[in-house]
């Protein structure tokens, strides 16, 4: 089932003058798999990106694509092709030319080229009457898709994807979404995608990499990352949530004992399951999704519940958001799908309880 | 800027490509100032160049006063010519960034079409135009004036048109630049907060113009200096540049070392000027 | 009623200005190509009639056909030589962050504020020296390279400015695409870049071609169109020099206004 990764990254750094921009990165990609590297920017997401097209070399480490060291291969010999976030379709050529020039520089007959070229044309679903035009007078949808173009037709093992969307708005980004996605399933190609929008990585891609400040966090399915991360900061940037503080008192193998000041627990102990490997006895936080909270009575039978007062209230098309402050100040999110009678109000002293299945308890450490 | 990439000397890509410069203006440049100011210590005998070195030509340009007069003059002519070419220049440049928007183009080609023509043709131009039996002269005597009202042929006047006339592109050139660069919501800021055009344009345009005006101001200052076609021929030869004194020294007189020496003089003192210059105007900016 | 008013005002002065400045241009250039045809010999008001005999003797003027070849016979290389001197200086320039980059850009570009006569006196006195050693004299070859020294810095801000404009990131797809280093100059660089280049050309040309200063101190008894001219002056001239001039500012105007049709047309690309 595990095939050979088509890419393999270990341990590599690369520093410019005395700027670390990746402090040891090691990554696997599985052949035909959506791998989105996602983080904030300086993250060192688009310089590895660069590294695996071979625009730029490592300070150390290797890079291995199909199990070939790709050290001192320039960027015209790689087999990855990339897309990059301006595009960078040439002014001065046709959309056919465009997208030929690949097979043009590997000395392709013309008619081969041709060919291909109507093979890309109808892969992208763009118009024929295209092939003669120049990339100004296209929409940015249409430029998108004739990069796309000009990167899949010399079969790449590896697509890389430089935040191609980001420019877009939002209603053109959610239809060109959806074209990867569907791209990606029908061409079978291994796509690794840059992007900064959380979102994006979490529709299209089979695994994400969260990366922060030269190092990867967190590599994994996209639930995963999301109901188990493996730190506050992945917590908060996968999307809000809630990390409330505890104590972790006893550990063994099936359960997890903790105390806190806010969270009435009858039976004072977690599923070991659902607690990180990396926390000890001590500080810790524990992980709840807003939507899986839910306004409770105070006596009512739910596994943790706490007492807050209400601060705000968002209402975002059918969901509505609140934040709600605990006795200690501890600020809350809490979302739930929208119904027409609000169940919280604002100002309001209310019971918030959620299930133990729902939760995660993480290391403390930088947010 | 984004654009910007690192290369090394050892890279082919970036020698290759900036050798040539670097050669042609090491030879062909900078090793001739080196040369010409090694020259000032040498003496001429008899037509021929003798490699002695001494500071006779020094002592020569330091004592004579005649020189030091026409440099003067020179400077001065330069400084006129930089103040008119700026007032003149400015309207011309904000008129063409602001505003002739359909016309632009052919604006700037025959403003362009100007420049470039060979300064001796148009000079010569300007000669047949002025002089008492020239087109100015004839047009008036045909509109009732009395002849010869256009007198000033052979005259410093003459001379200063000429030098505006030759070096006004520049500074239209490098106006034009600063003001286009001007960010528009700037103005209409200023706009909004009540300001009329005349103000608009003192408060804010003005003051954003100044690399431009400051840049051709240097660049006809350093260019006004080296003249001598104008001077010789619009002004007659009757008060002399230093660059006409210079010529005269290379060719009439055959005094080599004594040219480089003054045009070394020339060169050097011109560029302290502009240093000068630019302390005062830094000065004034840093305590604006 | 003020801002109406001011609005006015700087109308006025803004095109009267553009007006008198455009008149005040051309006022030497159309005087020289009224007086070209002049029939009498000399360069006096009112003619004695008119007439194209001036451009007849001007083709058949030895010195002045001479003239003529020379200028374009020393145009011709300084444009091709300067302009991929200032081409590459212009990528260097723009693209490249190297230690020495300042020094670099100050030494390729210094020519441009130097007063042409002075820069003419060094170069004569630095050949005239190198002449003595190596036993050659002024002539064609030292203007070239005079020429060269002058007008490789004008090329090169002329391509800078389109360099300047040309986004990297392209070079960097047609490697992406398989480009060996030649390949990306061949199919992306230069067809990018070549309306800046063309202009540079242009320019070059036209600034070799009305040199005067330079080719003066260093074409040594050759003469060219400007120099030939300039001893006309001196001389007491006839009306073959304003036909001369008329001569040469036709294929002047028309270069000038194909340089400006590429640079309309490499803005419309990038």
């Amino acid at each position: 089932m595990t095939a050979a990764p088509i890419l393999s990254i270990t341990d590599v750094h690369k520093s410019y003058g005395t700027y670390p921009a990746l402090k040891g990165v090691s990554l696997d990609v599985r052949p035909g798999e959506f791998i989105a590297l996602v983080g904030p920017s300086g993250c060192g997401k688009t310089t590895l990106l660069k590294q695996v097209a071979g625009f730029e070399d490592t300070t150390s480490g290797t890079i291995r694509i199909e199990g070939q060291d790709m050290a001192g291969v320039p960027a015209a010999l790689r087999p990855t092709s990339m897309v990059f976030q301006k595009l960078a379709l040439f002014p001065h050529m046709t959309v056919a030319q465009n997208i030929g020039f690949p097979l043009k520089l590997r000395k392709v007959a013309p008619n081969v080229i041709a060919t291909r070229v109507d093979d890309m044309i109808r892969l992208m679903e763009l118009k024929p009457e295209y092939l003669k035009r120049y990339p100004k007078a296209l929409s940015g949808g249409e430029q998108q898709r004739v990069a796309l173009a000009r990167s899949m037709i010399s079969s790449p093992k590896l697509l890389l994807l430089d935040e191609p969307l980001s420019a877009l708005d939002v209603k053109l980004k959610k239809v060109l979404q959806a074209e990867l996605k569907r791209l990606h399933r029908s061409v079978g190609v291994t796509f690794v995608h840059v992007t900064h929008d959380l979102e994006e990585a979490m529709m299209l891609a089979d695994r994400i990499c969260v990366m922060r400040a030269g190092k990867i966090l967190q590599l994994g399915e996209p639930a995963d990352i999301y109901y188990r991360p493996a730190d506050p900061f992945v917590a908060g940037f996968i999307g809000e949530t809630n990390l409330m503080p505890i104590t972790i008192t006893g550990h063994n193998a099936d359960h997890v004992t903790y105390t806190s000041n806010e969270i009435v627990d009858m039976q004072g102990s977690l599923p070991a399951a659902l607690v990180a490997a990396d926390v000890g006895q001590g500080p810790a936080l524990m992980n709840v999704r807003p939507e899986l909270i839910r306004r409770c009575d105070r006596d009512a039978d739910v596994d943790c519940k706490l007492a807050a007062t209400v601060t705000e209230v968002f209402t975002k098309g059918g969901t509505v958001q609140y934040r709600a402050r605990s006795k200690h100040g501890l600020e809350l999110a809490i979302e739930i799908q929208g119904t027409s009678h609000l169940p919280m109000q604002l100002g309001e002293d209310v019971w918030l309880g959620w299930a133990k299945k729902d939760m995660w308890v993480l290391k403390p450490g930088e947010a | 800027m984004d654009m910007e990439v690192s290369r090394s000397w050892r890279e082919p890509e970036l020698w290759v490509k900036a050798l040539p410069s670097v050669i042609l203006q090491t030879t062909c440049f900078l090793a001739p100032l080196v040369m010409t100011f090694l020259l000032t210590f040498q003496k001429t005998q008899n037509f021929q160049l003798n490699w002695t070195w001494n500071l006779a030509t020094w002592t020569d340009v330091f004592s004579k006063p005649h020189y030091w007069t026409i440099l003067g003059h020179t400077l001065a002519m330069a400084v006129a010519c930089v103040v008119v070419c700026i007032v003149v220049a400015f309207p011309i440049a904000y008129g063409l960034a602001t505003r002739f928007k359909r016309l632009d183009n052919e604006i700037k080609v025959l403003i362009t079409f100007a420049f470039i023509t060979d300064a001796t043709l148009k000079t010569f131009g300007w000669v047949l135009f002025l002089d008492k039996k020239g087109a100015a002269n004839y047009l008036l005597a045909h509109l009732g004036l009395p002849p010869d009202t256009v007198a000033f042929l052979f005259t410093d006047w003459a001379t200063l048109l000429g030098m505006v006339y030759n070096l006004l592109p520049f500074a239209i050139f490098t106006i034009y630049l600063s003001i286009d660069n001007i960010d528009r919501s700037l103005i209409l800021a200023a706009y909004d907060a009540g300001a009329g055009k005349f103000r608009a344009f003192w408060e804010v345009t003005l003051p954003l113009s100044r690399p431009g005006i400051w840049a051709g101001s240097v660049l006809i200052f350093l260019l006004g200096v080296g003249v001598f076609l104008e001077p010789k021929v619009l002004g007659g030869g009757k008060s002399p540049m230093s660059a006409e004194l210079i010529r005269q020294t290379f060719e009439t007189r055959v005094n080599w070392p004594l040219g480089a020496a003054l045009t070394l003089v020339l060169m050097v003192v011109a560029i302290f000027v502009v240093l000068l210059f630019s302390r005062v105007a830094g000065m004034r900016r840093a305590g604006a | 009623m003020n801002h109406r008013f001011e609005n006015a005002l700087a109308n006025v002065i803004l095109y009267g200005s553009m007006a008198a400045v455009l008149v005040f241009f051309y006022v030497p250039i159309f005087t020289l190509i009224a007086f070209s045809f002049q029939e009498g010999r000399f360069l006096t008001l009112p003619f004695d009639g008119i007439s194209l005999k001036w451009y007849g003797a001007l083709f058949k003027s030895g010195p002045a056909l001479n003239a003529l070849w020379n200028s374009t016979l020393i145009a011709t290389f300084a444009t091709i030589i300067a302009t991929i001197i200032g081409t590459m200086a212009a990528i260097v320039a723009v693209r490249y962050r190297f230690r020495g980059k300042r020094a670099f850009q100050g030494l390729a570009g210094a020519p441009l504020a130097f007063p042409q006569l002075l820069l003419g006196i060094v170069l004569l006195l630095w050949f005239s020296v190198l002449g003595r050693w190596f036993g050659f004299n002024t002539g064609i070859v030292t203007a070239i390279i005079g020429h060269i020294v002058y007008i490789a810095p004008f090329a090169m801000v002329i391509v800078a400015v389109q360099v300047y404009n040309f986004d990297p990131v392209l070079e960097d797809a047609a490697r992406d695409c398989g480009a060996s280093t030649w390949e990306v100059y061949r199919h992306v660089t230069i067809p990018l870049l070549w309306p800046g280049i063309f202009s540079a050309a242009i320019f070059a040309f036209l600034l070799s071609w009305g040199n005067f200063y330079i080719t003066y101190s260093l074409a040594g008894s050759t003469r060219t169109i400007p120099t030939f001219i300039f001893s006309g002056i001196a001389v007491g001239s006839s009306p073959l020099y304003p036909a001369i001039a008329t001569v040469v500012f036709v294929p002047g105007i028309l270069l000038v206004i194909l340089a400006n049709r590429l640079r309309i047309r490499a803005a419309a690309v990038s």
